[in-house]
């Protein structure tokens, strides 16, 4: 395998591994505004890594173009997302959950 | 080899996609449903992605670039929901 | 591997239309079956047919989901009840047919997978005739120029679907309640200013790539409808009950041109629909995406027109 093709894996699995967190986070965290947060994360840094593998192993710079417009119009989606859905929790009611305070 | 290795994340992060489902389960609000929605988008566009370098397919980013900028149509839509009694729906 | 993956695709795709039906709140139906239309787009890519797999995210997981969502929307203005409300008339026979026609496909597939593989006549005629229309990509050569007729039904069905729409909704008094929660974030605002130029970029090229790769008509249009919900959704556009003109003449012109450009070549002896020439084409498809996404989007507000709203 090239140099080239063990680079574009090495972001390949990393991206592969923030998806997998941002899921986790979303079965573990406490509640809406912090499986958010996980997902988040998941969308942009998850997409990023996994758009620059891509983009390594892409023909020519055309596609390494459309990776990158897809990365960012997902950053814009993502965001935007995360914001109404946050707004719309908060608007009806729900509070974060509070630090366990340490005795 | 590198086939392989691109079919087995496309295999990785659709198991991700069905275990992100169990949010549609247990979410106890509206908006924690609504979260899984999120998670597929995403995970769809990655998954298209990977699939147009593996299967050879140029036309899949095209596919992806769809999706990810309609994304946020199902967030608008659900944004206008008249509140459930608390946000709660309780349905246990 | 690749075996691996198509059984877990399609794995969860009966799980999600199971749980699109039986799930326990109307709510998670819908995302449910949201999820089933970005799960046949995966399909459809890993089948080989973008241009399917373009379509059916553009309208299953688009369109389709903020219709569902709106509908839900209005539904528990009205009632909240039926959140929770399973439908109690389930018949019994439900189980038996659901497995039977499960039986059916997969002998079907047993078949398809023994048999063997012949030379599909009609496949080799097409590729043999497309230098002749002018155009590269097969798809495209079949729906216009070689199967026209069919087209020319789609968009006539589109249309009489709306009609019957518009015919059953209340149209003097259109409810804009998809409209009063307009989210007041400036976060809005600049997701619009990005995305509805895209969008119509992305369609008119789509609309041009047709003829030499994926794309065509109805992808473009319905990249347009759903660039037009958003606008819906977000406050920009607002149902009317005042007829428009121009809204009316971008509904038909698609089914218009195409009985014009197909009548014309009676006139010189030619068979109906035998399109002349690579012009006729690109013609016939940009008529047609201005009206499929204008049936999409009045489909979608359930009203006679659409318009700019104030403020």
């Amino acid at each position: 395998m090239s140099l080239t093709e063990t680079f574009a894996l090495a972001f390949l699995f990393g991206g592969s591994a923030f998806f997998l967190a941002g899921t986790i986070g979303l079965l573990r965290f406490p509640d809406v505004y912090c499986r958010l947060h996980a997902l988040a994360k998941a969308d942009n840094t998850g997409l990023c890594l996994i758009c620059a593998g891509l983009a390594i192993l892409a023909s020519d710079w055309q596609v390494a173009a459309i990776l990158a417009m897809i990365w960012l119009i997902g950053l814009l989606a993502s965001t935007v997302s995360a914001h109404l859905i946050a707004r719309h929790a908060y608007l009806s009611g729900q509070k974060p959950v509070e630090a366990r305070k340490e005795p | 080899m590198m086939d392989d290795a691109l079919a087995g994340i496309v295999l990785f992060l659709i198991l991700n996609l069905v275990a992100g489902m169990i949010r549609i389960y247990r979410g106890p609000t509206l908006a924690d449903r609504m979260l899984a929605a999120l998670l597929f988008s995403t995970t769809t566009v990655a998954a298209l992605v990977i699939m147009a370098e593996w299967l050879d397919a140029p036309a899949l980013r095209s596919v992806a670039l769809l999706i990810v900028m309609l994304a946020s149509i199902l967030s608008l839509a659900f944004v206008g929901l008249p509140e459930i009694a608390g946000g709660k729906d309780d349905s246990k | 591997m690749g075996l691996m993956l198509d059984i877990v695709i399609v794995a969860s795709l009966i799980g999600l239309s199971f749980q699109s039906l039986y799930a326990r709140s109307l709510f998670r139906c819908i995302l449910h079956f949201v999820v089933f239309g970005l799960a046949m787009s995966l399909v459809w890519a890993r089948l080989n047919t973008p241009d399917l797999a373009m379509a059916e995210a553009a309208i299953g997981a688009g369109v389709t989901g903020a219709l569902t969502m709106v509908a839900f929307r209005r539904l528990m203005a009205i009632s909240p009840a039926q959140n929770q409300s399973r439908p109690s008339n389930r018949s019994r026979l439900a189980l038996p047919i659901a497995l039977g026609a499960g039986g059916l496909v997969a002998l079907l597939g047993l078949a398809v997978l023994e048999a063997e593989p012949v030379a599909g006549l009609a496949g080799m005629a097409v590729m043999e005739a497309l230098p002749s229309t002018g155009l590269q990509n097969p798809v495209t050569a079949v729906l216009l120029s070689f199967r026209g007729y069919d087209t020319l039904l789609e968009i006539s069905v589109l249309l009489a679907a709306l009609l019957a729409s518009q015919a059953v909704t209340q149209l003097d008094d259109p409810d804009p309640s998809i409209l009063t929660e307009q989210p007041d974030t400036p976060l809005v605002g600049a997701l619009l200013a990005m995305i509805v130029p895209l969008s119509v970029l992305v369609s008119v090229h789509l609309l041009k790539a047709g003829s030499l790769g994926t794309g065509g008509a109805f992808q473009a249009g319905a990249v347009m409808a759903g660039c037009g919900v958003i606008l819906a959704l977000s406050g920009r556009l607002t149902s009317s009950a005042q007829p428009s003109l121009l809204i009316n003449l971008g509904l038909s012109i698609g089914i218009l041109s195409f009985i014009g450009i197909g009548l014309v070549p009676l006139l010189y002896g030619q068979p109906l629909l035998a399109l002349p020439d690579v012009w006729a084409v690109y013609l016939l498809e940009s008529t047609m995406m201005i009206s499929i996404a204008l049936i999409l989007l009045l489909l979608f507000t359930g009203s006679i027109s659409i318009r700019r709203s104030d403020g």
